[in-house]
């Protein structure tokens, strides 16, 4: 067994938590090009998430990300199959302003999907801080939404820096790290302990060992968000990795449930958390 | 399930890790916590410093734990660093190391016929496993073009990264009967699953990276997988053992 304490036995023995779901601040779906996906598509990401026990997956589609032709329209699609297990950000390309201007017009009428944007700077080519992004932050400024950006060490793109300047400039909007600055540890916890608003995203980071116990120490488990890029990576192998890690349960709660559960409150609604969130 | 983990070593990086373990006995502990009861080791100094200086290093700190055996690094010998190969496979045996590794990038050689030639086709004939890694020190063509030489060698593919290389591994399962890949970084979601699907479970080994990664990612990974239990046990530890006892030191 992977360790001693409770949860460990129970996802040992049983592959999720009764009392601990997990919701994945970090999905995809569909396919993409760089990679072979065996079980991309809303169904079988589905069964993995029951046999893993995660309860909600926040998404944005490849195509969306990758095909402007096709745009968000997919995403949407699976939110409305699955309303209890999915819900979308809205992928933007800042290389295509009127598709972020017809998603901006277009979002009221999906607000049952999403919760806010996806923004993929290192793979779109235009920094967080381009004009282009202008409108997104704006608008999810105003309304306290969401943004999952991509954010990576190193990169004038998307790395500290830039994150800094956004956090700053939109402290209404919940920015989630996607990845947490992978590689700049350092910088990350420092944009959490500076920025009440913004949270570490830990996709990519389960097969980094230490890391976890850094922000736990650093950071604290109440600014850490579980992800996984599903379906990229098996989430039995990030809780597998979560529990291996020298903290507590206590920390796992948080970093499953707890603070999506605070973050999604707005969208998902008491019936569906089963109790209130300030 | 009995976890024998191929992908494991000690000792402290010249570039400190978060979480260092430094000595043996430290990687006991960890081992005994995650369940883990047996594992193929290295010795970070092989890499970092000095094959010669990791290998002793090593070979000193497992000789009194039985539940580790060891993977010793070489380097191609015509600057004569190492024995001939018939004297390393006898300090080999001795000092119960079971495989070697090799880091041709980092060590400045090419994992070639020219270069390697002599030791690779003992290697080959005694069946001794070779383990190389894409994190350090070796690149797919360096993998494809060693295999193309030595399709009969028996090559351990580490570490193969998180980002899916599906299409880059196999075709390598398929063409070479005696490459394996272990499970180290292998987190996509339904991978093992297709894996043993299309090629059996006789082809991947359980390897945690530790301690670069933890132990219990892929152990729960494997323990939940859509396999046969038969196939969970296979990969968990008995290719391994297999493999190894097909090794004549």
């Amino acid at each position: 067994m992977i360790g001693t304490s409770p949860l460990a036995r129970e996802f040992w023995e049983f592959g999720k938590s009764a009392t601990c779901p997990i919701y994945d601040m970090h999905g995809h779906m569909g396919v993409w090009h760089s990679i072979y996906f065996p079980r991309a598509d809303a169904a079988d990401m589905m069964r993995t998430m029951d046999e893993c026990g995660v309860r909600m997956l926040v998404f944005s589609h490849h195509l969306a990300l990758f095909a402007p032709d096709l745009g968000n329209s997919l995403a949407i699609q699976a939110v409305r199959q699955y309303p209890d297990r999915l819900r979308a950000y809205c992928a933007v390309n800042p290389n295509y302003a009127e598709q972020l201007a017809s998603d901006l017009a277009a979002f009221e009428a999906h607000t049952d999907a999403y919760v806010g944007f996806k923004f993929l700077s290192d793979y779109h080519g235009i920094a967080l801080s381009d004009e282009r992004y202008r409108p997104a932050w704006e608008y999810a400024n105003e309304r306290e939404l969401l943004i999952l950006a991509h954010t990576w060490g190193d990169s004038s793109l998307d790395g500290p820096a830039v994150v800094r300047q956004m956090a700053e400039r939109y402290p209404r909007v919940k920015l989630l790290l996607g990845h947490s600055c992978h590689g700049e540890w350092d910088a990350a916890v420092q944009l959490a302990r500076d920025f009440p608003n913004t949270y570490l995203e830990l996709t990519a980071l389960f097969d980094d060992r230490g890391i976890l116990e850094k922000f736990v120490r650093e950071a604290g488990s109440d600014r850490m968000l579980f992800g996984t890029d599903l379906p990229w990576f098996d989430p039995h192998q990030a809780v597998g990795a979560l529990l291996s890690a020298d903290i507590s349960d206590e920390d796992r709660h948080n970093i499953c449930h707890g603070n999506a559960e605070r973050l999604l409150a707005p969208f998902l609604g008491t019936s569906y958390l089963g109790h209130e969130f300030k | 399930m009995h976890f024998f983990d191929c992908n494991v070593f000690f000792g402290s990086p010249t570039k400190r890790l978060l979480s260092p373990v430094p000595t043996v006995e430290m990687l006991l502990a960890e081992m005994d916590r995650a369940g883990v009861e047996r594992a193929l080791v290295w010795h970070i100094a092989q890499h970092d410093a000095s094959p010669q200086v990791g290998n002793q290093l090593l070979a000193e700190a497992i000789r009194s734990h039985p539940r580790l055996m060891g993977c010793w690094t070489v380097l191609p010998n015509q600057t004569r660093e190492f024995p001939p190969p018939q004297v390393l496979f006898q300090q080999m045996k001795a000092a119960r190391i079971a495989a070697l590794r090799i880091f041709p990038n980092s060590h400045r050689f090419l994992a070639n016929e020219v270069s390697l030639g002599e030791i690779l086709e003992k290697m080959v004939a005694r069946r001794i496993p070779l383990f190389v890694s894409l994190r350090r020190g070796m690149d797919w063509r360096d993998i494809y073009a060693l295999l193309d030489e030595f399709p009969d060698l028996m090559c351990v593919i580490c570490d193969h990264g998180c980002w899916g290389m599906d299409r880059l591994f196999r075709p390598l399962l398929e063409r070479y009967p005696h490459a394996y890949i272990d499970t180290a970084q292998y987190l996509l979601d339904g991978g093992l699953e297709a894996l043993v699907a299309d090629y059996g479970a006789s082809r991947v080994l359980f390897g945690s990276g530790f301690p670069e990664s933890y132990f219990g990612g892929m152990m729960l990974a494997l323990r939940h997988a859509r396999i046969p239990d038969e196939a969970k046990a296979a990969i968990a530890g008995g290719n391994l053992e297999r493999i190894l006892q097909e090794g004549e030191l």
